[in-house]
Parts: C-alpha cells; sequence; structure tokens
C-alpha cells in the first residue's frame, strides 16, 4: 500500500474540507474577517504579480498540466470546481494585464480598434464567470411521487393556446392533453384560440376539450393566457405551446413537487423537437451534434435550478395559479412573457424548479428565417427585461437568482462582441492598428492559457449537452441577426419589431437563401480580404512576422466558422410529409385475407407507420393493400385502419384520412404520449471530444465553404440566364 | 403427471382448437402430452390427424371394461390421442351413467395409465356443465378456460367459475385456472370492449388473449404446426405466450403462477 493514493485522493480532500468547514472557528465573526481578508490579499497576489515571459508560461504549462489531468478523471463536481478555479485565475491574471499593461495606444486607430476589441473581451469573460456560478453544480433534480390520496389532488388547467396555425398541428396536442394520467374530474383541457375559427371550436367541442375565445388579441399569446385565467378556476395551470405533444405522464411526475413545497410556483420541463431544427437539418448533424437548445434544456435549465433560479419558458410547464394571478398573471411588458413571469413570481418569494425529463415534444423551427425570428424575439425580450426590471436591482431575490437572470439576458447580448472577434483581424493586417501595446509573445502567453483552459474547462462542464466549438457555429448565425434589436430594445424598451417573417409551409426544393446569408458571406469576404493583405505582408517578408502570423491564424479560425455558419442558410430540401419518429413499439398487421404479421415499429409519424419485419420473412405485400395496424404498450393495444405503401422488410403504412377523433386520440397515447418516449433520446449525445469536435466543424467548414461557392456559381449562372 | 381442463360456459368458442395447440406447444416445450377427448363430438382426433374411420375410444373402453391404454392412438403428428370413441345413443347414455355413478372415474382411469412424472394430460370437454365437466374439473390440476369477446361468454364466465370453485378450489392438487380470450379482434368495438372488461375482472397474470388469425385454421386444415405454419403470426407469437402461461400454472414454483 502506497502512502500516497491518487484514487483516494479526492475522499481526503473532502474529509480535509469537512474538517475545514465544520471547524469551530468559523463561528467567529473576527475570524472569518481575517480569513476573507487573508484570502483576498492572497487572490489579488495570484492574479496581479507580474511575471516575465518564462515565468508566465510556466505558470501557464502547470495550470494545464493540472487542469489536463483533471479533466480526465472523474472526481465529479469537486474536480470541475478546481478546473473552473484555475481557469478563473488564468482569465484573472490575463485580465489584469490586459487592462494594466497593454492599453497604452499611440494611434487613434489603434485605440479605437484596441477597445472595441477589449469591449467584447469583457464581455465575453463576464459571461465566462457568470456562466461558471450558473452550471458549476447542476442540482439534477428527480421527480417526487405524488403522496397523497386521489381525493387530495388539485385540479389542473392545461392551456393550449394557438393563433394561426393548422388544425392539423393543434389536433393532436389538444387530443394527448385529453389522455394526461391525471383524475378525470380534476383535469380540463382548454383550447384558447386567438384565431377565433369554427373548425378550432368544432373540434374541440367534438373531442371534450373546452374552447375559449376573445374578441381581441392584445398582448399576443401572454394576454391570450391572461384571458384564459379569468375564466379558468384550476389550483395549478399547464401550459403547453400548440404543436407540444404531452405525454401522459407530464404531470405524474410534474405535480409532486408542488404537493412537497407549497411556496413553488412553477415547474418546468425541456423542450423537446422531434424533428431536425433548420442547424441540424442544413448542417446534416441530427443526433450527431447536441442541438443550440441541448445546452439549454440540459444544462443550463439545471444549473439555474441549484440557484432557485431556473424560469419559465412559455410551454412544458405547470404554474400554481395563486402566486401568477399576484402578479397580475403572464407578463405583458416584454415579448418573452415567459421569463418575465418567473422573475416576477421570484421576487414575491416564490420558488422554481426544472426537472430535466422530456415530457412532451414538438415540432421544431422549419426555416433559418424562421428560427432566426424567433431567437431575435427571445434576444429583444431579454433586452427589453434587462431595461425594464432589471434583476440586478429591485427587491426579493438572492445574488445567485440575479446572477442567472442577469446572464441569461447578457447571454443575448453576444451579437456585437462576435462581429468584433470576427472581423477583428482586419484591424492589424489591414488597418496596420496595434490591439494590444505588449510583444506577440507575451500576448500569447496570457491570452492562450485564458482561452483553452476556458474551453477545457466548459467542454468538461458541457460533456454531452454541447460540444465544443459549435458553439461558435451557433453564435456566428444568429450574431448579425440579434445584434440591432438587441441594441435597440437597450436604447428604448419600446423601439422597433424586427422580427423576420417566416417563410412557413415545407421546404421543396434545396435552395440557398442569399438574403439570410448576406452577413456571412460579407463577414467571410472580410476575412478573405485579411488573409490577402496577410499573406502579402508574411511574403514581403514583415518587421513583424510573428504578429501577422497570429492574425492569419485567426482568419482561418474565422473562416472555418463562418462558412460552417453560411452553410446554414443551404436549405435542405423538406420532404412534404410530417416528421417521422424513429421508436420501436411491438406492432401487428391484421391483413385484408385474415392473416397476421408480428413485427416492430421502426418510426411513426401522425400520419403513418413505418414497420420492420424479420430478414427474409417471405411476407409478399400488396401496394394499397386495406390492412389493420396493432400497436402495443405493456398489455394495452390499439388498432389503427390503414394502407399499405411500400412492402418488403420494411413496410409502409398509411392511416386513413378518416382516423375516427377517438382512434387519433389513441394514436396519440400509444405514440406521441408514451411516457419514456423522448427520454430515451434526449440528450444521450456522446460526451464532447474537442479535438474531433473541432476536425468536425473543420470538415463542415470547408465542405461548406466548397458548396457555398458552388451555389454562388450556380446562382449568379441561373440568374443571368433568366 | 399433470391434467389440464380445457373448459368453456359456451360452443363454438375454439375450445378443441385451443387443446389441439397447447399439446403442440407442450410438446415443443419437451413435454409428453397425451391428448384426451371427453366430448361426445368425438373431434379432437381428427386435429391430430387421426383417421375418421378409427371408431376406438375411452367411452368404448368404460363400456367394455377393457384397459385405456389400448385405446390411445399415436397421429400422424406424432402426438398421442385419446379419443372419445364413436357410440350410438343407447351406449352414450349408459357411459354417462357411469359417470355420473362414480364421479372420480376418469381420474382413476387416468391414473391407472401410469404415465410418467412429465407428462401433461389435456382433456378438452363439451361446452357448458355437464357430467363430463364435472369429471374433468374432479381430475384437474389446472383449468383452462376459453372464452370469445362476446356478450355470451362473458355471461356465462359467472357459472364456470363457480363450478371450478365447486370442484377444484378446495382440492391441494388443484394449481389454479387461465382464461384464454380466442379470437380477439381490436378491430370490433364489441369485442375490443368485452376484452378489457374480461381484462380488468381477471388481472393481468391469469389472463391470455389469442387473436383472431386466419393462420390458426389454416394450420389445422392443411395438419400443419401453427409454429412452422406461420411463425410471424400474431395467433403463433400467442399460441405460445399461452402455452408458457400454462406451463408457469404447472409448476407452482416459478414466480407467476396463480393461485386458485
Amino acid at each position: 500500500m502506497s502512502l500516497f493514493s491518487f484514487s483516494e485522493l479526492p475522499n481526503k480532500l473532502e474529509r480535509l474540507g469537512g474538517k475545514l468547514a465544520n471547524a469551530p472557528f468559523w463561528e467567529s465573526n473576527f475570524a472569518r474577517a481575517v480569513a476573507a481578508v487573508i484570502a483576498v490579499l492572497l487572490l489579488v497576489i495570484v492574479i496581479a504579480v507580474p511575471l516575465d515571459l518564462l515565468q508566465q508560461t510556466a505558470i501557464a504549462i502547470l495550470a494545464f498540466v493540472v487542469s489536463s489531468k483533471l479533466r480526465k478523471l472523474s472526481w465529479g463536481r469537486g474536480g470541475i470546481l478546481i478546473m473552473i478555479g484555475i481557469s478563473l485565475l488564468m482569465t484573472m491574471r490575463y485580465l489584469y494585464w490586459r487592462l494594466t499593461s497593454t492599453l497604452d495606444f499611440e494611434t487613434t486607430v489603434d485605440m479605437v480598434f484596441g477597445y472595441l476589441l477589449l469591449f467584447a473581451e469583457l464581455y465575453g469573460i463576464t459571461c465566462l464567470v457568470l456562466g461558471y456560478i450558473q452550471t458549476a453544480w447542476p442540482l439534477e433534480r428527480q421527480p417526487v411521487m405524488i403522496d397523497r390520496p386521489v381525493s387530495e389532488w388539485p385540479t389542473v388547467d392545461v392551456f393550449i393556446p394557438t393563433y394561426n396555425e393548422d388544425l392539423s398541428v393543434v389536433r393532436l396536442s389538444v387530443l394527448a392533453a385529453l389522455t394526461l394520467d391525471w383524475p378525470a374530474d380534476k383535469l380540463r383541457v382548454y383550447l384558447l384560440d386567438d384565431g377565433r375559427r369554427d373548425a378550432f371550436r368544432d373540434f374541440a367541442q367534438n373531442c371534450g376539450a373546452i374552447y375559449l375565445t376573445r374578441d381581441n388579441n392584445r398582448h399576443a399569446k401572454a394576454g391570450n393566457l391572461n384571458e384564459a385565467l379569468k375564466r379558468t378556476t384550476g389550483d395549478f395551470v399547464a401550459i403547453f405551446d400548440c404543436d407540444h405533444i404531452p405525454t401522459r405522464s407530464f404531470l405524474q411526475l410534474s405535480m409532486g413537487s408542488f404537493l412537497r413545497d407549497p411556496k413553488l410556483a412553477m415547474v418546468q420541463t425541456p423542450h423537446f423537437f422531434f424533428s431536425p431544427d433548420p442547424f441540424e437539418r442544413n448542417l446534416e448533424t441530427h443526433g450527431k451534434v447536441p442541438n443550440e437548445g441541448q445546452l439549454f434544456y440540459g444544462l443550463v435549465q439545471d444549473g439555474n435550478d441549484i440557484w432557485n433560479a431556473s424560469f419559465f419558458c412559455g410551454s412544458c410547464a405547470v404554474l400554481r395559479r395563486a402566486p401568477l394571478e399576484e402578479i397580475g398573471g403572464v407578463a405583458v411588458e416584454t415579448v418573452t412573457e415567459d421569463a418575465h413571469t418567473a422573475l416576477k413570481m421570484s421576487r414575491r418569494g416564490y420558488n422554481m424548479a426544472y426537472l430535466a425529463v422530456p415530457q412532451a415534444a414538438g415540432l421544431a423551427t422549419e426555416s433559418l428565417s424562421s428560427h432566426v425570428g424567433q431567437r431575435i424575439r427571445w434576444a429583444r425580450g431579454m433586452a427589453q427585461i434587462f431595461r425594464i426590471d432589471n434583476p440586478l436591482l429591485g427587491p426579493g431575490l438572492t445574488l445567485g437568482q440575479r446572477l442567472c437572470y442577469v446572464n441569461a439576458m447578457l447571454h443575448f447580448f453576444y451579437g456585437l462582441p462576435r462581429l468584433i472577434f470576427l472581423s477583428a483581424p482586419v484591424a492589424y493586417l489591414v488597418f496596420g492598428a496595434h490591439v494590444f501595446t505588449a510583444t506577440t509573445s507575451m500576448v500569447l502567453a496570457y491570452a492562450l492559457p485564458a482561452i483553452v483552459l476556458a474551453s477545457m474547462t466548459n467542454s468538461k462542464i458541457q460533456g454531452n449537452h454541447r460540444h465544443s466549438f459549435w458553439n461558435e457555429v451557433y453564435e456566428t448565425v444568429l450574431a448579425w441577426y440579434i445584434s440591432m434589436p438587441v441594441l435597440m430594445a437597450l436604447l428604448n424598451p419600446k423601439w422597433g419589431k424586427f422580427n423576420v417573417t417566416a417563410k412557413g409551409g415545407k421546404i421543396d426544393q434545396e435552395y440557398y437563401d442569399w438574403k439570410m446569408a448576406v452577413p456571412y458571406v460579407l463577414l467571410l469576404a472580410v476575412n478573405a480580404i485579411c488573409a490577402v493583405f496577410g499573406i502579402t505582408e508574411l511574403l514581403r517578408g514583415s518587421d513583424e512576422p510573428f504578429t501577422a502570423l497570429i492574425n492569419c491564424v485567426w482568419v482561418v479560425y474565422n473562416t472555418v466558422i463562418l462558412s460552417a455558419s453560411a452553410y446554414v442558410a443551404n436549405e435542405a430540401r423538406q420532404i412534404r410529409h410530417t416528421p417521422r419518429i424513429k421508436a420501436a413499439f411491438p406492432a401487428t398487421v391484421s391483413r385484408a385475407n385474415g392473416r397476421t404479421v408480428m413485427c416492430e415499429t421502426a418510426n411513426f409519424s401522425s400520419t403513418g407507420l413505418g414497420l420492420k419485419l424479420p430478414k427474409d420473412n417471405g411476407v409478399k405485400w400488396d401496394i394499397g393493400e386495406r390492412v389493420h395496424v396493432s400497436i402495443f404498450r405493456g398489455d394495452k393495444e390499439s388498432t389503427f385502419p390503414g394502407t399499405v405503401q411500400t412492402g418488403g422488410q420494411f413496410v409502409g403504412i398509411q392511416f386513413d384520412d378518416s382516423l375516427t377523433l377517438k382512434q387519433t386520440k389513441e394514436l396519440a397515447k400509444m405514440t406521441f404520449g408514451r411516457a419514456d418516449m423522448w427520454a430515451t433520446e434526449w440528450d444521450k449525445h456522446t460526451d464532447d471530444k474537442p479535438m474531433s469536435s473541432i476536425k468536425n466543424v473543420v470538415a463542415h467548414g470547408f465542405v461548406n465553404l466548397y458548396g457555398l461557392v458552388r451555389s454562388g456559381i450556380r446562382g449568379a449562372f441561373v440568374k443571368r440566364r433568366a | 403427471m399433470k391434467i389440464i381442463a380445457i373448459v368453456s360456459g359456451k360452443g363454438g368458442v375454439g375450445k378443441t382448437t385451443v387443446s389441439a395447440n397447447l399439446c403442440a406447444g407442450l410438446r415443443r416445450l419437451g413435454k409428453s402430452v397425451l391428448a384426451v377427448d371427453l366430448d361426445p363430438q368425438n373431434a379432437l382426433r381428427l386435429h391430430f390427424g387421426v383417421s375418421p374411420r378409427h371408431v376406438g375410444g375411452l367411452a368404448r373402453a368404460v363400456l367394455s371394461g377393457d384397459d385405456w391404454r389400448s385405446s390411445v392412438v399415436q397421429g400422424n403428428t406424432g402426438d398421442y390421442v385419446l379419443p372419445y370413441g364413436s357410440i350410438n345413443e343407447d351406449d352414450r347414455l349408459d357411459f354417462e351413467q357411469d359417470l355420473r355413478e362414480n364421479p372420480t372415474l376418469l381420474r382413476d382411469q387416468l391414473a391407472l395409465l401410469g404415465l410418467a412424472q412429465d407428462c401433461v394430460v389435456v382433456l378438452d370437454t363439451p361446452p357448458g356443465a355437464s357430467v363430463y365437466l364435472t369429471q374433468a374439473l374432479a381430475a384437474a390440476n389446472a383449468a383452462v378456460i376459453v372464452a370469445l369477446p362476446d356478450a355470451a361468454s362473458y355471461a356465462t364466465l359467472p357459472k364456470i367459475m363457480s363450478l371450478i370453485k365447486q370442484y377444484c378450489s378446495r382440492r391441494k392438487k388443484f394449481l389454479g385456472y387461465l382464461l384464454v380470450i380466442n379470437q380477439v379482434d381490436r378491430v370490433k368495438q364489441l369485442a375490443d370492449d368485452v376484452t378489457d372488461m374480461m381484462s380488468a375482472k381477471f388481472g393481468k397474470k391469469s389472463i391470455v388473449l389469442i387473436h383472431q388469425d386466419q393462420a390458426i385454421p389454416e394450420a389445422l386444415a392443411y395438419s400443419k404446426d401453427l409454429q412452422e405454419y406461420d411463425p410471424l403470426s400474431r395467433g403463433a407469437h400467442d399460441v405460445k405466450l399461452c402455452v408458457q402461461a400454462v406451463e408457469r400454472l404447472l409448476s407452482p414454483d416459478t414466480v407467476g403462477a396463480i393461485a386458485a
């Protein structure tokens, strides 16, 4: 037995930490003050002590080695906290050095570019620090069993607001809500139709939902919900967007927490999308790379939860009526009514909860322009809240809540800083500006460790929720579009609507959305110009070859990220049917001749099923054959009439158009409504491997740059002919 | 030796078909099986490929005082069958009189066969209450009730249950019963509702569904084993589940057995 066993270290540290934390001298205020002063002094020394190139490099290497080791160990949260500590230390050293030793600009051009970059860096560092606080220790809340007799269960009103969506979309959500596993006399499903459509009224009346409408559309969705609040009485309100289909277990899983904690005002569950979003579809990353929302619902909300700061996201959530009414219903002051509603309830001292179990699923935005439009709304709304009800100010919030909310808002301000980073090489390469008044080797010795350790630490924290560098792609796509609206909303919360109109419908033919792509193409052009200048300078024999080279590397990085991003505008063709969801349920086909075939589903949609038969089954299918398909869930069985579309080992069945309401409800229950339907797929990506992730982004970048150029040439050619 | 009585409250529920498929399934599990026909229709033997001209059977043996073993025949499927036997009306009445006078006649005679420990005897009975049913229940270690998902079957269930209670429940050797709902068809609203009602009443563990499936009568018509005739069919799958349920019933040590 060795005296020092590495695997025992975390336990030893924990014991030591426990002893230290429980030591009696902490009771004395004086001792605490002394300890705090000592800690701050030590911190100041570590951050501010000036080191020469060699010393700083040595510190950087040490930090890197320790963090690399920690990254591979599974020390749990403790290991992550140490990594965060190291990363913060290197970042703070950089920041101190940057502010004290690099800003003696000589010319105005230097100063302008220098301060612009500094602003972007300060923004990045603020978000880094807030992000660490937010995600240091995700709560990983578990569902609470309801331990009371059914007679004591509260009443729940389900609100499904709709405005202009198709009945075919809304139908399934309403029918699934009607099958929620909750006592029938304690559950009411309301279809809130702001479109005042007769078809919706008829549908609701026939299926057992309650139809509500109003004579105006004031405050859009928020107003719609508030109107319904006035006309209903349930103890709780569950809210689903009209294209979110709940699973049957939604209330069983989410309501337990309310019964345990009377101050709990909201339980939010993740938004899960069974169709690919424009990023996933156009970049072909669906199922391979965690999507944009994954980080938020997989990590950020869970991280918020430990600070009691997870917030309402407008759908797939339950709210307690009393606190909601206490704050005057859903907030109407901003365009992100959901987050603001939660903030207002938090200010009144109510608790918030986030339960990371997907209990509903819906359609992702269909095109890049509608996706961008939605993000603009979020960004604008968050900026509005920041202005009119700033979480740093005002009563009722804990420090943790303030910081989490501020980060949620600051997060959307990334537009301008991102644009600055993407065009920064222009400063030196084109204008010859020196944005740092320091030697290039010093810049590298201070900046690189800060950047690398932040990446390593975030990669460890974010694990399977986001893969390195994809964040850059997601933000780059949106940067241009959200920076103006955010700026406007910050200047005056009432200013302007910047929504890009959603094109809607299906994309019949692959096309390149040049209009959406303008910003990326411009930025690519800027970087191309930088590259030309950089290469020329290097070839001519620069007097600062190292600086030129670093800037050229920066240009290459920008080009990769930009071309990966630019390709998002290449709208892949969407086939004109409802999205098919992969799932293997036991099934049986009853054929026209009375024979049956046992099989498994391969996928399903609201209009049909794909079935998988054993290999070499010898079953002959007639296209157009009328069949009945049974789907099983445990000993439950439901049968649906349909027609064979394709035969073979995989059989495609299309349901009859004439499925009755009861059958459609059964279908929702047996497919979309299964309790475990989404949990097995959601957030199950592989852990981040930064090196393979960057390879992946680079590959996408190059392939896409080629595709972009090709589309450009083709586009120009077609235009000339036309 | 374990004895299973296949019973039903009304006729035409596919009891004989279930019996035959059960025999085939048990044999696949490695059991030796004897199918015994207690139904004067004397049809069970046909499912085992015994010639329709074959006249011997247990009724004749009883009347003539012969050993039952001499009446056991092997069908062309390889199973052993003890047919009822072709007898005239007077003989049938005499035979039934014998059964009435000696309530344990069947049990005693089966014991005399000297069958092996792991042998399973499957008793096919005529529908409803009868002297045959009484004899079968008095001998059985387990009962399989066959019903259709229709109102008539549902209505006759209480009667059958009370008979099982009367003749079986008090015997220590009786292991339990199983309800088989035959020809389940979820497309038909009534069948769907009755299936759900029966399932609710009997509980998951003591109920097996066999779906409506043309492969079942077809396999019988061609004297083929269902599992070979159409292994992918729902029917083959359901029969397999049914056989497994019966086996669990007969081996009370294993989990899932149902006490009556």
